[in-house]
Formats: C-alpha cells, sequence, structure tokens
C-alpha cells in the first residue's frame, strides 16, 4: 500500500495536467482500480494536513499538486508575478450562463443575462475559458459555445457536475431574502 | 469577507446607488453601470421594495424603473437600449393587464410570465455567479505546477502576438549574415511549401523546440530559407506553432502550442 502511495505521488507530482484515475491505472497495469483510488486518497489526505505547503487537488477530473493558497504571496513573489485577476462581474456572470445552459449561442447568453455579451464572451474565449463547438440548425447558423476543460481547473471543478447545485443556488437565495428582510 | 458570500455582490452591486439616492435628493446621480443590466436593476428595485418575484406589482415597479432611467445622465446608446427594452417590456405588460376579459386569466397566462422567467433565470445565474466567485477567490491563489517560469514573460496559455515585423526583422537579419559571406554557390532545388511544412512539423515535433536563426542559417539556399520562413509564418498564424522573442534582434524560438502537438491539427 505505501509502495503504491509513493509510487502514485510521484506520477502526480510529474504531472502538469489533472491525472485521471483511467491514466493511473493505465500506468500502473494490474493494479485494482480501488486500491489506486484508496493510495491517492491517502496521500491527498497526508497533504491537507498541517505541515505541508502544498497539497493535492481534485479537479478537471484528475488529481494535481497544487501550492495552498496561503502562499500565495510568496509564490508569487518567487515567480515575480502580479496577482491574478478576478473576472469581471460581466464575464463571471456570461460564464455562468453559459455553463449552466450549455451548449448555448451568444444571443442566448444575451437574453439570459438582458444585456449584450459579444465582448464579455470574446474576453472568455482568448482566456480558453469557453470554446466553440460548432453551429446551431437556426436563422443565421449562430456559433455554440461551451466550457472548456480550463473552465473546470480554473475553478478548481472536477467535472460539471460539480457546478453549484439548484438546491445550492435555492438555499443562497433565500439566505439573500433573509437578509433583505 | 461577508458572512454569506452571497451577500458580496449585492452589496457592491446594488446597494451603491440607494445610499447616494437619499442622500443627495437633488443632484442625485445613479449609475446604471453598477448594475449589470436592466434585469439586475429590476431585481434591485424587487429587493428594494420586499416584492415577491411571482407577484410583481408592476406599475409601481416600472413607475420605479423609469425613474431611475430618467437619473441617468451619462449616454451609452448600446446600454440605454438594453434598459429602454425591459421598459417597453414592463409597459407592455401593464396594458395588457389593464385590458378588460371576459374570463379571468389562467396562471400561465398572466401577462408577467414571460417577465418572471427571466428574472427567475437571471436571479439563478447570480447566485450561482456568487457561488462561483468564492471558488475563484480560492483557486486564483493556488499555483499549480503547470505555471512554469513563462519563456518570454507570457505562458502559452496567452496567444502570443509576436507581431509579423518581429519575425521579418529577424529574418532580414539572417539574410543580411547570409550575404555577408554569400560565396557559396546557390544550388537550384524547388522546394514546396507542403514538403517544407511537413519537414518543420516534423522537426518541431522531434526536438520540441528550433532556434529560427540557426535554423535558418542551416539551409542551402535563399528560396529553401524563404519557403521555410513562410512555413513558419503559417504555422503561427494557424495557431500551429508559437513564436517566442526573449528580446529585440536576439533569435527567435519556435515550437509546436501544446493542443497542436497533442490532436496532431497540423495535419
Amino acid at each position: 500500500m505505501n509502495d503504491l502511495k509513493n509510487l502514485v505521488e510521484a506520477l502526480i507530482f510529474v504531472s502538469q495536467e489533472p491525472v485521471t484515475p483511467e491514466r493511473l491505472e493505465s500506468v500502473l497495469e494490474g493494479v485494482p482500480a480501488a486500491d489506486i483510488r484508496a493510495a491517492v486518497d491517502a496521500l491527498a489526505a497526508d497533504y491537507a494536513a498541517d505541515g505541508r505547503g502544498i497539497q493535492i487537488i481534485r479537479t478537471g477530473g484528475g488529481w494535481l499538486f497544487a501550492t495552498k493558497p496561503a502562499h500565495d504571496r510568496e509564490v508569487r513573489r518567487l515567480l515575480q508575478i502580479e496577482r491574478k485577476n478576478r473576472l469581471s462581474s460581466a464575464g463571471l456572470e456570461t460564464l455562468a450562463a453559459i455553463a449552466y445552459r450549455q451548449p448555448v449561442t451568444q444571443s442566448e447568453i444575451s437574453a439570459i443575462r438582458g444585456v449584450d455579451s459579444t465582448g464579455a464572451l470574446k474576453t472568455l474565449l482568448e482566456k480558453k475559458l469557453v470554446k466553440i463547438v460548432g453551429r446551431k440548425k437556426a436563422p443565421g447558423n449562430p456559433l455554440v459555445y461551451r466550457t472548456s476543460e480550463e473552465f473546470l481547473l480554473y475553478l478548481g471543478l472536477d467535472s460539471l457536475d460539480e457546478l453549484p447545485s439548484e438546491t445550492e443556488i435555492a438555499k443562497i437565495l433565500e439566505e439573500e431574502k433573509a437578509v433583505d428582510a | 469577507m461577508p458572512e454569506t458570500p452571497a451577500e458580496a455582490l449585492p452589496l457592491e452591486d446594488a446597494s451603491v446607488p440607494a445610499p447616494a439616492a437619499e442622500a443627495v435628493p437633488d443632484g442625485y446621480q445613479v449609475r446604471l453601470d453598477v448594475f449589470e443590466g436592466p434585469l439586475d436593476l429590476l431585481l434591485f428595485l424587487i429587493r428594494k421594495k420586499k416584492i415577491d418575484i411571482h407577484d410583481i406589482p408592476i406599475a409601481a415597479i416600472t413607475r420605479d424603473y423609469l425613474e431611475y432611467l430618467e437619473r441617468k445622465t451619462e449616454i451609452n446608446l448600446d446600454r440605454e437600449a438594453e434598459f429602454l427594452f425591459i421598459a417597453a417590456l414592463l409597459i407592455y405588460i401593464k396594458s395588457q393587464m389593464l385590458l378588460p376579459r371576459e374570463t379571468d386569466l389562467a396562471e400561465h397566462e398572466d401577462p408577467r410570465r414571460v417577465l418572471i422567467d427571466r428574472l427567475v433565470e437571471y436571479e439563478k445565474v447570480k447566485a450561482a455567479c456568487s457561488l462561483l466567485r468564492e471558488r475563484e477567490d480560492v483557486q486564483i491563489l493556488q499555483w499549480k505546477r503547470d505555471f512554469i517560469p513563462p519563456l518570454a514573460g507570457e505562458s502559452e496559455l496567452e496567444p502570443v502576438e509576436l507581431s509579423l515585423f518581429d519575425l521579418a526583422e529577424s529574418f532580414f537579419l539572417m539574410m543580411k549574415r547570409r550575404a555577408a559571406d554569400d560565396t557559396r554557390v546557390i544550388r537550384g532545388r524547388d522546394v514546396s511549401i507542403e514538403v517544407k511544412m511537413k519537414e518543420l512539423v516534423a522537426l518541431l515535433h522531434d526536438r520540441q523546440m528550433i532556434d529560427f536563426l540557426p535554423y535558418f542559417e542551416a539551409h542551402a539556399s535563399l528560396e529553401e530559407a524563404l519557403v521555410s520562413f513562410f512555413c513558419i509564418l503559417e504555422l503561427v498564424k494557424s495557431r500551429v506553432a508559437v513564436a517566442v522573442q526573449d528580446e529585440l534582434f536576439q533569435t527567435i524560438r519556435v515550437w509546436l502550442r501544446k493542443d497542436a502537438r497533442r490532436t496532431g491539427a497540423h495535419e
């Protein structure tokens, strides 16, 4: 078990993209998927404990090493880069509309937001958070958009299923109403 | 950090104009741009009046809404149109509700339906935004190993905006060098772009990265060098390859884009 743990640690460490369970299974021929899973979970728990500067995160369908948020400032100082910018509210709104309604066209996004979203959409495309997946068979054959793999990584989501659910959203709305009342 | 992060957005977006409104009744200025759009403004008004979204008193809300629009001082035609569109929708709904009917309307025939649906959906998107924002705030503090100190101050994720002039300049620099010791006989050999392109892509695959200047200097003829140069321009243009120059007049490094390498998009 410990050997396996060390092994998956090495594999996740060298990878710059999320290492999927399938990838690990194909590399570790013959090792039962459940054992691999258990090893990764144990490893992730080790790193999650105090006394570590890095952690194993589950994102984009696989595992990845990442620094812990507390060390952001020093890491940036080392790499000599500015704080990463958050998305603008317009950008985030557009992204949320796409994430929940995909596949979706620009005019559908704009209709949801009540605002022309061409500019925000362009920014998201440049940031590679969304991608064009084709054209809709409708008048004008508008382009159809979806969120990308980078989108999952950007928000630390394992898959689209991890987007906040209807229930979570309803809860937020309840809370907001409670605050207003 | 507010206690419930969900508050963050409404606080930023919506509460700002309200106090200002009460404080300066005359020199009143509402910055509509604090709202993401007409639906955002409408939601703000509905919340402020503690109205049930499913039972909006259209007349009152329309009045508030138009008041806000009138106070708007700066004009941005595009955004104006969006706000006016919803204003028109509100007035249309009101007119529909005023029409005498022989029988009472069933719920799904409520003229407000179309607006309610949009508001409910928008409200959900906004709530989702506040949850996603929380995630974003944590994620941007975590650094992953795909962050390699950039080759030229930019990571590959950013489309590299190396201008064609930079490429061309390097090319001419190289040509000048060639001209300086051009004692060899130039052999006639036809090189087609297709052949060269395949050669170049194979080379890039093989070596991961090539140095622009040495690569060109290795060419026997001017013609072949020219063809290679066009190939690189083409590859960069079609986003198969990336070209980066660290400093002016230095060599340019060329490599295949990650996604191109993976999918073989160059085929």
